[in-house]
């Protein structure tokens, strides 16, 4: 019996374009489209050659130190700046059409020597200020040295191009630390209670008091119950083998990196599975309403779950968590989400089981309560 | 005895869908609930069926109480609900299939069911086809299908002729009289008279909830006092020619409207022959005349004082 009704609720839910579009082509398009538009916020935090303008005079010829520095800091693929050599006239037309971010006029009868004009202040405009500042203040300390030990040319030089930094940049985890996973996360979570879906199907399908068909399923010689499990195994076979598409999608297509715990994110998204297969169940069976209007309530639930998880806005997460925390715990969409957020960003996992464990607490509760509510066998009106 | 109710009553709040309801069904009937909408027929089935909570009564189905979890004697049970209930995303193979499934554990017992159930409603040349593409005729006939694959003893059909074609209809209650002769007792509900006339050994007439009457056909039309009715195409009568009409030995009424003479007539032979020798010797004219045995219209009529027509649709 089980094979029977497991083979024909495949049948079945894999022919019903509407819910496959739903649970899984809206997920993907959606990345898709979060890739597209969030990808970028990397690229454009990335630095740009600043593009600066040098007066090209007696002063600035003279100073070949000054020129080798910024020959230097103007040269690779790292460069600092796109530097343009040019007469002072030419300079300031430059700086005037925008055409370049300031200029530097040497000139070794004023104070300071080397002069910085700019049209505007801005990032880079304190860039190239913070670099003569800095050349200024290390050419100052050299010719202070050498005016005391003359001897030490050669150390000074070494000591220069072996700049130590005594600071060192380190990682709270193995991942990158990068805020983009954050909303595939999301997305993944939400897909998850998109499951809901099929939940709110299994549940419509067994319930006499809701449609014919139940009615019939009700009048044959199997146990509900039975029905029910065995259709619900094939929603969540399908369910499952759609986020894995979705997590497939992510990983090798668009490249998101999901940190060191891959497979964790696969059994938090399975779990996820159930939770919001689960979660529709739950709906179905307490709101003895309309499909249409079941539907209306499973999404807009779960579009509110996963605002208030950071989907649309990631300080959201943050803003629940520091006001209302309890609503972070209430909320399995969050739950989910937070657990894909500690397997990314923690090395611990004590976290993220507490939100496992709160996601099971969800599961198991909407899994009883649907249990109570449709275990009756004789309806009061049909 | 296949199905015994006694006494069964289901509210819905304040209305009483069944009402101390009783009847029986013998094996080998075809058992007819007739009545119009809302008097009780759906309910009284749902509740064969172990589907709704009943207030008080008594079912047996087999000789054994109705019970949800008595899988044995649903079995042997096939239903036809009223609206049609299969899975728009099987074919027409794959629901009868899926729902014989349910009732058969073999498989090649369960093909050759199948296969049977397909060629008894005459859906051959549709067994690919999805329930979108399918008429309404051939979706009630699917419907039936789903219902009957299993060959059960007993199958109960709620309306399931409403809302197609006539040809359709012939087919499905065609259908209906092959099973009842290969051994299934069948109870059909219906608010069309037409067809329980046609099909069902017994009826029970059923209005708000409660059995108004019950037996064959013949039985039901003795309980009540008319014998014929005589229609009457006229072109104008007087006072007078319509009281030496109701002088007529038998003859209990003469109504005329819309130029039709309607004479009824209590039980009594060659009423049609009198009123014909009446109108010549009165000189009444005529155009066409026919007459009727009573109908089940009229003993719901004259039982209730409703027209069973108007109320059906």
């Amino acid at each position: 019996m089980f094979v029977h009704i497991f083979k024909y609720r495949l049948k079945c839910l894999l022919r019903d374009r509407a819910n496959i579009f739903w649970t899984m082509m809206f997920p993907v398009i959606l990345a898709t489209f979060f890739y597209m538009a969030l990808s970028n916020l990397g690229s454009s935090e990335a630095f740009k050659p600043i593009n600066l303008a040098v007066v090209d005079n007696e002063h600035f010829r003279q100073d070949l130190q000054f020129k080798n520095v910024l020959e230097q800091v103007s040269s690779g693929d790292d460069r600092l700046f796109n530097l343009f050599i040019v007469p002072e006239e030419r300079a300031k037309e430059m700086l005037e059409d925008n055409s370049v971010e300031g200029y530097i006029k040497a000139d070794t009868s004023i104070d300071p020597p080397i002069a910085l004009f700019v049209k505007k202040s801005g990032l880079n405009q304190s860039i190239v200020k913070s670099f003569i500042d800095d050349y200024l203040q290390t050419q100052s300390a050299v010719k202070a040295i050498l005016s005391e030990n003359p001897g030490k040319y050669a150390e000074i030089l070494r000591d220069l191009s072996e700049r130590k930094n005594y600071l060192k940049q380190v990682s709270g985890t193995k991942a990158n630390p990068d805020n983009l996973p954050f909303f595939f996360y999301t997305l993944i979570a939400m897909s998850c209670f998109y499951g809901g879906f099929f939940g709110n199907r299994e549940i419509t399908d067994i319930q006499a008091d809701i449609s014919p068909l139940a009615a019939r399923i009700n009048a044959a010689p199997v146990h509900k119950m039975k029905t029910f499990l065995y259709s619900a195994s094939a929603a969540l076979l399908i369910h499952l083998a759609e986020l894995f598409v979705l997590l497939i999608y992510l990983l090798l297509v668009l490249k998101v990196d999901f940190g060191p715990k891959t497979g964790y994110v696969f059994l938090t998204t399975m779990s996820g599975s159930v939770a919001g297969l689960s979660f529709g169940a739950f709906v179905s069976a307490v709101v003895k309403k309309s499909e249409g209007i079941k539907i209306g309530i499973l999404v807009g639930t779960t579009m509110f779950c996963s605002f208030l998880s950071g989907m649309m806005n990631q300080n959201m997460k943050y803003i629940i968590s520091q006001n209302v925390p309890v609503l972070s715990w209430i909320n399995p969409v969050n739950l989910l989400t937070d657990a894909f957020y500690c397997l990314y960003y923690y090395d611990t996992y004590r976290r993220y089981y507490l939100n496992m464990a709160a996601l099971l607490f969800f599961i198991v509760l909407f899994c009883s309560c649907t249990f109570i509510l449709i275990r009756r066998r004789r309806y009061a009106s049909l | 005895m296949v199905v015994k109710v006694e006494n069964l009553v289901k509210r819905y709040g304040d209305i009483v869908a069944a009402d101390h309801l009783s009847f029986s069904v013998e094996e080998g009937e075809v058992f007819g609930l007739l009545g119009p909408n809302g008097s009780g027929k759906t309910t009284a089935i749902n509740c064969i069926l172990s589907l709704l909570k009943y207030d008080s009564g008594t079912i047996e189905i087999f000789g054994r109480p109705a019970r949800p979890d008595d899988y044995d004697i649903k079995r042997d049970i096939g239903i036809v609900m009223q609206n049609v209930a299969v899975y728009k995303e099987l074919t027409v193979y794959e629901n009868i299939d899926y729902f014989c499934g349910l009732y058969i554990h073999g498989k090649n017992e369960r093909k050759r069911l199948v296969e049977e159930a397909i060629e008894f409603t005459g859906l051959a040349d549709f067994r690919r086809f999805y329930p979108r593409k399918l008429s309404g005729g051939l979706l009630r006939r699917l419907n039936i299908a789903c219902g009957i694959a299993h060959k059960p003893k007993l199958v109960i059909m709620d309306e399931p002729t409403v809302a197609i074609d006539p040809q359709s209809r012939n087919k499905i209650l065609e259908g209906i009289l092959e099973l009842n002769r290969q051994g299934a007792t069948i109870i059909y509900t219906t608010h069309y008279m037409e067809e329980v006339e046609q099909i069902c050994s017994r009826i029970m007439i059923m209005d708000r909830g409660r059995a108004i009457a019950i037996g064959t056909k013949e039985e039901l039309k003795q309980m009540i006092s008319l014998g014929e009715k005589i229609t009457v195409e006229t072109f104008g009568i007087t006072h007078s020619q319509a009281d030496a009409l109701r002088a007529l030995p038998n003859i209990v009424s003469v109504e005329c409207k819309d130029r039709m003479l309607v004479i009824k007539s209590s039980k009594g032979r060659n009423n049609l022959e009198a009123v014909l020798e009446c109108m010549k010797t009165h000189n009444i004219q005529y155009g066409r005349i026919y007459s009727e045995l009573p109908t089940l219209n009229d003993v719901f009529l004259e039982i209730t004082g409703k027209d069973l027509r108007d109320q059906g649709v």
